[in-house]
């Protein structure tokens, strides 16, 4: 019985951890200020 | 103490076995997308090429010609298109500037692609565009999906506003990197002449007039690095003339470009390391993770097996009991 709740208990950690990651995602950020070029930039 | 250590042992190499299938299967689909704030630039040179000259409608051979490729994501914009699709959508507006041997421009032409965040699948919105014409791709541009796989995929080509094949034709190392070489062949199309003229005073309605149309053709070369989706070589062998009217001077046609597109040395070599590098990230989701965790679950689970067969070695007792009490005899 007890390696029963053992066995439980990580596996709903696992979930719990994955569905929180998943669901904080990753920040959009803003909109990058540099300009669209319209001239041949010296390097990447 | 050993049973409760073996049962901490249990608990986490569940945790752990758990974890590799969650990772691979649920977060890595739901994590892995292009960033709404992306800014890249990219250079591509023809060197002897042939060129129009506006001033004497005839084709000239010319030393080199450039073409500078801005994306760059609108996060506003993919915001507000989010909230009606339900899903995680990034917006490029981009523009492909075309540059002359004098450093003056050719061609500009502004486009806005629309599209799903993780599966690189098109979305349809308000803006979609080529040049500041209304447009519904289908297929992918630019970038494959991350995983890509062995096999034909849909290219949106942005002169001719249509989607057709674009073939897998094997895989080849490129640079250290392996990668998937596709290629797609768009036969002689009339297209519409850019909106912005390289000659002031004309503009697409005047050439219009005149009857001449555009032609095009492309070959275009893309080796893909599959596991981020993202080509880190592209190269295509473009042609165009002017075909018919009165601007011809009684000419059937004359070509308005040729020339073999490559990418310029110092953009593949950054290509190449920014692939490397995010290559790494997927992996780690997809495979060094997922494979580690359900190692070290193993692991785990046969630590706790052996210090639970420990605690119940025949002939001792079990722990926390004492032993049977000696019968008393009068």
């Amino acid at each position: 019985m007890r390696a029963l709740v053992a066995a439980t208990t990580g596996l709903a950690v696992a979930f719990a951890l994955v569905f929180a990651i998943t669901a904080l995602g990753s920040p959009t950020g803003e909109t990058s200020p540099k300009p669209l070029l319209t001239t041949v930039p010296p390097h990447p | 103490m050993r049973r409760k250590t073996s049962l901490v042992l249990l608990a986490l190499a569940v945790f752990f076995a758990a974890l590799s299938p969650l990772l691979r299967w649920y977060a890595f689909p739901r994590l892995a997308k292009i960033p709404a704030n992306e800014y890249q630039h990219m250079v591509l040179e023809a060197r002897n090429a042939t060129l129009l000259d506006y001033g004497t409608m005839t084709a000239k051979k010319v030393p080199k010609v450039t073409i500078v490729q801005t994306l760059k994501g609108n996060v506003e914009a993919s915001e507000k298109i989010e909230r009606t699709a339900g899903r995680d959508v990034v917006v490029w507006d981009g523009l492909s500037y075309v540059q002359g041997p004098d450093g003056k421009m050719v061609s500009k032409v502004p486009e806005r692609y629309i599209f799903d965040a993780h599966t690189q699948e098109p979305v349809h919105a308000k803006g979609e565009m080529v040049d500041g014409d209304p447009v519904k791709r289908e297929g992918l541009e630019f970038k494959w999906p991350f995983l890509t796989e062995k096999r034909d995929y849909e290219y949106f080509d942005a002169q001719a506003r249509v989607t057709a094949p674009i073939h897998y034709k094997g895989t080849q190392d490129f640079r250290g990197v392996e990668v998937y070489y596709f290629e797609q062949t768009i036969p002689w199309t009339r297209v519409p002449f850019p909106k912005t003229m390289p000659v002031k005073g004309i503009t697409p309605e005047t050439v219009a007039e005149t009857g001449t149309t555009r032609w095009y053709t492309t070959v275009r070369k893309f080796w893909v690095e599959p596991v981020t989706g993202a080509p880190v070589y592209g190269e295509e062998i473009h042609k165009e003339e002017l075909r018919g009217g009165t601007l011809l001077g009684g000419r059937e046609k004359v070509t308005a470009f040729a020339g073999h597109v490559k990418m310029r040395e110092d953009y593949i070599r950054s290509t190449v390391d920014l692939v490397r590098s995010n290559r790494t990230a997927v992996l780690l989701m997809t495979s060094y993770l997922p494979w580690g965790f359900l190692a070290l679950g193993v692991l785990l689970l046969s630590l706790s097996l052996y210090l639970e067969a420990r605690g119940r070695r025949p002939g001792e007792p079990e722990p926390g009991r004492s032993p049977a009490p000696e019968p008393v005899t009068a």
